[in-house]
């Protein structure tokens, strides 16, 4: 602290406190830095008081010129054009001019040389997976994205949706054969052991697949196993075929690409699917493979819904909090994934990008990759029927359900309307998918039921309330005068419901029903989440295998709209039917 | 053919019929009068057990309609009803109105129904409009398909619940000659109206329905020209009452009259009426000064809209006193009056009251 003296002229120096280190104002209102401290040394020496006056920094030469201050000490620069209006001392200090940047927006543009360069940036993870838990823990500051399958997480990475993603490290040597535009990023980020997962109250399944895998090593089953899968490429599994009559094994997988889980030619394979047959045919049991969401896997396993797991699952502890692993099978690691043009050690050795080829060679090249190749088109096909047969049981049943829905809620007795009333209040203020997951993981848990039933028993639920207020609707819209005139005739009350009420009632709810029909259509998509292989979950498949978004996408829209139209029509057709008039008419044309 | 005991129905509280006993008889047209709220519909609509009565009994040809083991159903087909709404089946055209019945309920062959029932349309006059649906006719056309679609089935007995209620003016007459001409045939029907002059012509017996039963009954003559009860006459008569009781010689005269001059007034009475009426009023209520010490006196004025008679009639409790005893109308200034502006003057001894009666005279 310097004590400038208190009495004689004041010395007026002007500066322009704004550009730490040379001259600012201090915590406690005080001009300071070094132009402060210089100004405060030059009033000691000259025996005078020193007084700042802090304005802009364009206003100081005009005060100096006008006399309003006596010298300017605030790091300016000494310009040619500064001189010819003022004079400058010596210099006292040399200073560089540099360019600032935002500090935040500079990395984001740069190649990625490290995983250290992943912070601040968008990362692609698979949801559920410990790759997930990873990036939460050493990339706070990235921009984490969770996909529910490998292949959208690829897809990410490829339409620069991410920066970068996590991947295993052999399913990412399988892609980077397919698809020569992916690279690695530095080595491996951490490794785990795989294992399957069995659920806490299976020790004795467990077991048996410990003893299974302790053979399969002695005998060379492994490593013939590992020879095929992992180190060549992955030669189709030979069949296994063995007596399967002590029932049925559930195994859940999920299709995170070869060499582990894939979908070729129309079925499952893999090293976990082919792990998985074997152990079956061990045990004399028929194997049932549900395909389902890497993250509903541990659920799955948990609840009962599978037997096992088998989809190259690290043994992770949070994992093991909630169900148990066998012995390890296999030891990966993880790596980080781009695009090779973002990545700096690839990015120079790129050749440039070649011209795309013609619109129609892309069309056909697509076509061919998404539905020729592998019989594709299979996929599509299968997940149609199974798509159409959820739609129409459920709105079989729902219908069903819905009529004997009503007829309660109409009945008089509270003890029949109240719960009617509180059925179809529950089931329309609930999303079909928490019923779907109720329905499946909870209300049939310890039910071997398969996946489709328990979507129709669904829909149906969903469907029923619907269609039991549509019912009412209609029939208290047919007035009550024409049920007591076919009473007064002798109809008895069904005869009169079934004559009069009904054939008007349909009449007036089908524009109402035709659009809940096409909205139940549309609603099964989600039944992918029960490990259900439709319509939209085969062009999951196809997309995990193509990394193509566009076509897949685009032809299940066209075929979920054909559906609809097709159902719409029909519907139509039934309404002019019905529609008393319009025969008329066609009778009078006959 | 159709016999009611003590038949009576209630909604909760309140008792729309109470004990009713009645009989109906092959051929017979009857005709259910009597102001709203009476349970004329009710009583109709208990015959079918549209409404379940809440108890008594009806014999249908021996069978108790209200035994639980009674074939409801097949009791109704013989008993058709037409509604005031007509309650056309409305996706069906008029020519399967006709049919459905028969060939659901009867099983008869869709050709045959069809002619019989294209017969019964040309019969009310409908035949072009076979292939029409309800809501492309008209109300009169309505009832008259709905009269033929009763017809159908061939029932034995047809209630008529105010057919012709909902109906405008010139298509009631559209309607009625069908009824009418049901009636010649010799068709046993009960008819609930409010068409008095039909009612007269075309019913063999007329219910007057108040008070929660049948309160008179007989031949239409009787009904409509001499009704013994008081009732029955203010209905026919279509007689408007008003009614008030002086309690004190000290009471609001003022606020009577000005009650009165209302009355008049929504029965658009002349003014001259009116005023005469408030002055035999007063100089009647002179005569009576004296005894309003002792008890009330009630006043009930009536006005018929059918022969346009004003009666006054004055009643009071105690020992018998004819108020004319003391007249001397050549002395009596009031008396005069009274004598000029009435007729029929009259006094009679109802049990223990005296009532006094008298007719505003017409000039």
């Amino acid at each position: 602290m310097l004590e400038s003296p208190a009495a004689g002229v004041p010395l007026r120096i002007g500066v322009s406190a704004t550009r730490e280190p040379f001259s600012f104002v201090d915590r406690d209102g005080r001009i300071s830095g070094h132009d402060g401290e210089l100004a405060r040394r030059l009033g000691m020496r000259l025996g005078r008081p020193v007084e700042f006056l802090n304005m802009k920094f364009m206003a100081l030469i005009p005060a100096l010129q006008s006399g309003k201050i006596d010298a300017i000490v605030t790091g300016m620069t000494a310009t040619e054009e500064r001189r010819r209006l003022v004079a400058f001392s010596r210099p006292y200090y040399r200073n560089a001019q540099v360019m600032l940047v935002r500090r935040s927006a500079a990395p984001a543009r740069g190649k990625l040389s490290s995983v250290a360069d992943l912070q601040r940036r968008r990362v692609g993870v698979l949801m559920g997976s410990a790759h997930e838990t990873w990036v939460l823990r050493n990339l706070p500051q990235a921009e984490m994205l969770q996909y529910k399958t490998v292949a959208d997480v690829t897809l990410a990475v490829k339409q620069r949706k991410v920066d970068a993603a996590l991947h295993d490290a052999d399913p990412l040597r399988a892609l980077m054969r397919e698809d020569a535009s992916l690279g690695r990023l530095g080595d491996a980020l951490f490794a785990f052991d795989c294992g399957a997962g069995f659920a806490s109250s299976a020790d004795d399944l467990r077991e048996q697949f410990n003893a299974f895998l302790a053979e399969i090593r002695q005998n060379g089953v492994y490593d013939d196993m590992r020879a095929r899968w992992m180190e060549g490429r992955g030669e189709a599994s030979p069949r296994v075929d063995l007596p399967a009559d002590r029932g049925v094994l559930v195994a859940g997988v999920s299709d995170v690409g070869l060499p582990f889980v894939a979908v070729q030619e129309g079925r499952l394979t893999g090293f976990d699917v082919e792990l998985a047959e074997r152990f079956a045919a061990r045990l004399g049991r028929e194997l049932r493979l549900a395909n389902m969401d890497f993250g509903s896997l541990v659920a799955a396993v948990a609840s009962g819904k599978a037997d096992l797991i088998v989809s190259s699952i690290y043994i992770t502890p949070e994992r093991e909090e909630q169900i148990d692993f066998s012995a390890p099978y296999y030891a990966m690691e993880t790596h980080v994934a781009a695009l090779k043009t973002e990545l700096a050690a690839t990015a120079a050795d790129q050749p440039a990008a070649p011209s795309a080829p013609p619109l129609a060679q892309r069309v056909a090249d697509s076509f061919h990759a998404n539905l020729i190749k592998e019989n594709r088109y299979r996929l599509i096909l299968d997940g149609l029927q199974t798509t159409v047969a959820i739609a129409l049981c459920s709105v079989a049943i729902g219908t069903l359900l819905g009529a004997a829905v009503c007829f309660l809620r109409m009945s008089g007795a509270a003890v029949l309307n109240v719960p009617a009333r509180m059925y179809i209040a529950v089931l329309r203020g609930t999303p079909v998918l928490v019923v779907l997951m109720l329905v499946f993981y909870v209300a049939f848990a310890s039910v071997d039921i398969p996946p489709p039933l328990a979507a129709i028993i669904a829909f149906a639920l969903n469907f029923g309330a619907y269609a039991a207020e549509i019912f009412r609707t209609g029939i208290e819209g047919v007035d009550r005068g024409q049920t007591e005139a076919g009473l007064a005739m002798g109809f008895t009350r069904a005869a009169t419901f079934l004559h009069i009420v009904l054939p008007q009632m349909v009449q007036r709810i089908l524009p109402v029903y035709k659009g809940e029909f096409i909205s139940l259509v549309k609603m099964t998509s989600i039944v992918g989440y029960i490990a259900v292989q439709d319509l939209t979950k085969a062009s999951d498949i196809i997309r995990s295998r193509t990394f193509d978004a566009c076509f897949p996408l685009a032809m299940v829209a066209i075929m979920y709209f054909a559906i609809s139209w097709v159902l719409i029509r029909l519907l139509d057709f039934c309404e002019l039917r019905l529609d008393p008039k319009s025969r008329r008419r066609r009778g009078a044309r006959r | 053919m159709i016999r009611i005991e003590g038949l009576a129905k209630r909604y909760g509280d309140v008792e729309v019929l109470r004990d009713v006993t009645a009989e109906i008889r092959k051929g017979e047209v009857i005709a259910i009068i009597g102001p709203s709220g009476a349970g004329k519909s009710t009583l109709l609509r208990c015959l079918n057990l549209l409404e379940q009565p809440t108890q008594g009994a009806i014999w249908i040809d021996g069978v108790n309609l209200l035994d639980r083991r009674a074939d409801v159903p097949s009791i109704r087909q013989k008993m058709n009803m037409v509604f005031q709404s007509f309650n056309l089946f409305a996706h069906l055209s008029a020519l399967d109105n006709l049919t459905l019945a028969p060939r659901k309920l009867r099983r008869v062959p869709r050709a045959e129904a069809e002619a019989k029932a294209m017969d019964l349309l040309r019969l009310v006059g409908l035949a072009e409009k076979a292939d029409s649906f309800p809501d492309e006719l008209s109300g009169g056309q309505q009832q008259r398909i709905a009269i033929a679609r009763c017809l159908a089935m061939e029932p034995e007995v047809i209630l008529f619940d105010e057919p012709t209620s909902a109906l405008d003016p010139t298509t009631v007459s559209e309607v009625l000659p069908v009824i009418r001409r049901l009636a010649r045939e010799g068709m046993t029907m009960a008819i609930v109206t409010h068409e008095m002059a039909f009612a007269r012509d075309v019913a063999s017996r007329v219910f007057y329905m108040d008070e929660g039963g049948i309160y008179e009954e007989g031949p239409p003559e009787q009904i409509f020209e001499h009704p013994t009860r008081e009732r029955t006459r203010t209905f026919i008569h279509r007689i408007r009452r008003f009614a008030c009781r002086i309690g004190s010689p000290d009471f609001d005269l003022y606020a009577m009259n000005a009650e009165i001059e209302a009355f008049c007034e929504k029965h658009i009475l002349p003014r001259k009426t009116r005023d005469d009426l408030l002055l035999v009023v007063e100089e009647t209520l002179q005569l009576y000064r004296p005894a309003l010490q002792t008890a009330p006196l009630d006043l009930a004025i009536g006005y018929s809209e059918r022969n346009q008679d004003l009666e006054l009639v004055w009643e009071h409790a105690g020992p018998p006193a004819d108020p004319r005893a003391g007249e001397h109308p050549s002395e009596d200034f009031g008396w005069s009056i009274l004598r000029g502006l009435t007729e029929d003057l009259a006094y009679e001894r109802v049990g223990d009251r005296n009532r006094l009666s008298m007719r505003m005279a017409r000039r």
